[in-house]
């Protein structure tokens, strides 16, 4: 019930919020109308990093407790994340091309590094698919997750350092928006944007959770009903 | 006659003062969703030879490798003297040794070359001299300097006994060992288990049949689809299976 | 003997005998070397004949035929202990999981430093960059960058040594995690052998030996959960 709540409440958020961004918030003054997708984008950008997050700390608790339960959460978090992923690079490019002239651009941080997580997602989740035993796979996936998101900040680092070092700034980046000096408009409506994004993200997590826990206990009980049909049929003999 | 066959068990005493070799609670470990084990609740006392018998499928491998710290269990526990496997693997290592299907030989090295590394990773001391004992007890001495590659089935498990003879175990764990070995090698094992019994050492063997085995062993268990059918003779026991309770998740651990 | 001086010497036994055992594999180990040898022929006929084009690109050929090439070493080195079940039986010895993935990693870091050397030259050699007037830095940057490959690549293969299509999920696996490693490597690379004029090689060798330090502490710590099934 309460999810469903969520639900409710994330919907409503985001659809006032993308009204918001495109209506309310006045365009950019240099980039248009355009700039407006930055809103959703950056927003994206952030969930898929923070998916990519619980994954890897699931994949801890999974190694730590052995609780299977832990695995599902990072399967959750690995299948949303990646969803968010690729709304983010599209999103990218959408702005990029009309901001830049081009769809892509090597020295953008956070496309790059995006792109970046996106194929260690895929990586992921195709590890998870090729592994059979489920506690194989998820101690695999739990270290496979540790270790790239252990790469994610140095990524994200040594692009910046790629960019910094040849002194093209990113035009229009959210940087510029974020700064002190900028109106509390554009402020206002990403931050708005992030926490609609964030709740929905929730609640999809959630539901990907119940989901995959769902799967995880019909398993379970498959197991030890197997396993108690074989101890009773011996010692029934 | 070959001289005595040396071996350095870990811990040494009278029987009734050790702490039962290998004692398991519940044991299961499940493959692709299908038990190997089922549940297995075993005690074997120390310094006893022990054959684990039943058909294929039974049990016999899932149980040694579990013993071993090959594999973890799915559910249950397990402890070698005395120790909890979920929580002292790496104590329990020091002083299993065990003899699976496969030797684990590296092709490319000589006899010699694969048993000093083994020696070097078991922290055998005075190398040297124990590779070179090693190769005597086992009768490959004249061909310790060929590549294991060249070997017969039959030598490459003298090999690996002789691997075991390196170390410290207080519980050897035997999987089908007579397969592939001629008479020689067979007169080998016996050897082997009259020395490991004078030392107090621990033996468990899984076997299809153990005719040739008969005069060395204390006890016998015979497993069936994942659970023991039997136990009989001295210094092994056994409880059915808990059907009441739902089986206790293996515990977290390294 | 204390804790940590015997796993060194542990996994120093153990690249010791990889060692020994890919030498008198037939050739099996100079294989990788001329694999990259090819690729840098084929770097030649795709980029080139422009030999300015291919001057200017040389740092980037440089790392890409080492990163390729690198995946191949490390799977060989993990494919050694496919022998006979050797892996499972290296794990049961009383040695810590760190000493395995310690001795994997060195072996795999000799590889790479061989072959970081020797394709250092060819690049030299094919693509006209003069690679003697900035050796020093030029070796600096290929140890970091072995120690980097070596470090993930071992991770890696132990990741999928026993998993299905494994040789497409090794690179898959590898290589986006190895982005950081390549960009500062070149950045070095051609820092290195334009003398340097921004003062930035500093900044991309401190990125490398970052690399290297996070990467060798998350691969010691996490190999082990491999090993136990």
């Amino acid at each position: 019930m309460k999810t469903r709540i969520l639900g409710i409440v994330a919907l409503v958020a985001v659809a006032a919020m993308v009204l918001i961004a495109l209506f309310v918030v006045p365009a950019d003054l240099n980039q248009g109308d355009a700039q407006r997708i930055m809103y959703p984008h950056v927003a994206s950008a952030w969930l898929a990093y923070l998916s990519f997050g619980v994954t890897a700390l699931a994949g801890i608790g999974w190694l730590w407790k052995r609780d299977i339960r832990f695995d599902a959460v990072a399967l959750a978090a690995a299948e949303i994340g990646v969803v968010f992923t690729a709304f983010a690079i599209w999103g990218g490019m959408m702005w990029g091309d009309p901001v830049w002239g081009v769809m892509w651009q090597w020295e953008d941080p956070r496309l790059t590094t995006t792109a970046l997580l996106l194929a260690l997602y895929v990586g992921y989740l195709l590890l998870r698919r090729l592994t059979d035993d489920p506690e194989r796979r998820a101690t695999r996936a739990a270290i496979v997750g540790i270790v790239a998101a252990v790469d994610i900040p140095i990524v994200h680092f040594s692009v910046e350092w790629w960019r910094g070092l040849h002194q093209t700034a990113t035009i229009g980046s959210p940087d510029r928006v974020l700064n002190p000096a900028a109106p509390m408009v554009f402020v206002g409506t990403l931050i708005g944007m992030v926490g609609a994004f964030t709740l929905a993200w929730a609640y999809l997590i959630i539901r990907r959770y119940q989901l995959a826990r769902l799967d995880v206990e019909r398993d379970e009980a498959a197991r030890i009903e197997r396993l108690m049909s074989a101890r009773t049929a011996e010692v029934a003999r | 006659m070959p001289q005595t066959i040396y071996v350095s068990p870990r811990s040494v005493g009278a029987h009734d003062t050790r702490p039962p070799a290998v004692v398991t609670t519940d044991l299961a470990r499940l493959f692709a969703g299908s038990p190997a084990l089922a549940g297995v609740s075993l005690n074997v006392a120390a310094g006893r030879t022990i054959a684990l018998l039943g058909p294929n499928g039974a049990g016999k491998t899932t149980l040694m490798r579990i013993v071993a710290t090959a594999i973890r269990p799915s559910y249950g526990t397990a402890m070698v003297d005395g120790m909890d496997l979920a929580r002292h693997a790496d104590l329990v290592r020091e002083r299993v040794a065990y003899l699976s299907h496969a030797t684990g030989l590296y092709d490319d090295l000589t006899a010699r070359e694969n048993l000093a590394f083994a020696a070097t990773l078991l922290a055998t001391p005075d190398r040297g001299a124990r590779v070179e004992r090693a190769l005597g007890d086992i009768g490959l001495l004249d061909r310790a300097g060929d590549r294991v590659r060249d070997f017969s089935a039959g030598m490459r498990k003298r090999l690996a006994l002789g691997r075991i003879l390196l170390g410290s175990a207080s519980l050897v764990l035997l999987d089908e060992p007579l397969a592939a070995l001629d008479d020689d090698g067979m007169g080998l094992v016996e050897q082997l288990l009259a020395a490991w019994h004078d030392a107090g050492v621990t033996v468990l063997i899984a076997s299809h049949a153990t005719e040739r085995l008969e005069p060395f062993l204390d006890g016998r268990i015979v497993l069936e689809r994942g659970v023991v059918a039997e136990t009989s003779g001295e210094g092994v026991s056994s409880i059915p299976p808990s059907l009441a309770a739902p089986p206790r998740p293996a515990v977290a651990a390294r | 003997m204390t804790g940590l001086r015997r796993e060194a010497s542990l996994a120093l036994a153990i690249a010791r005998k990889d060692a020994l055992a890919e030498l008198r594999g037939r050739s099996a180990a100079v294989s990788t070397l001329f694999f990259a040898a090819v690729v840098l022929l084929l770097f030649g006929f795709a980029l080139g004949p422009d030999t300015q084009r291919l001057a200017d690109a040389a740092p980037g050929l440089l790392w890409l035929a080492l990163v390729f090439a690198g995946v191949l070493a490390v799977d060989r080195l993990h494919l050694l202990e496919t022998d006979d079940g050797a892996l499972e039986q290296l794990a049961l010895y009383p040695i810590t999981r760190r000493a395995i993935y310690a001795g994997k990693a060195i072996g795999g870091f000799v590889v790479m430093l061989v072959l970081g050397v020797v394709v250092l030259g060819a690049v030299g050699i094919l693509f006209a960059v003069d690679v003697a007037a900035a050796l020093l830095p030029l070796l600096v940057t290929v140890v970091l960058g072995a120690v980097g490959i070596a470090a993930v690549g071992t991770f890696y293969a132990g990741v999928t040594v026993r998993l299905r299509a494994r040789e497409v999920m090794l690179p898959l696996l590898m290589l986006p995690v190895l982005a950081p490693l390549l960009l500062g490597a070149v950045k070095a690379t051609s820092a290195a052998l334009a003398g340097d004029p921004f003062g930035e090689l500093g900044a991309w060798l401190q990125l490398l030996v970052a690399f290297d330090v996070i990467m060798v502490v998350a691969g010691a710590a996490t190999y082990g959960y491999l090993l136990e099934d």
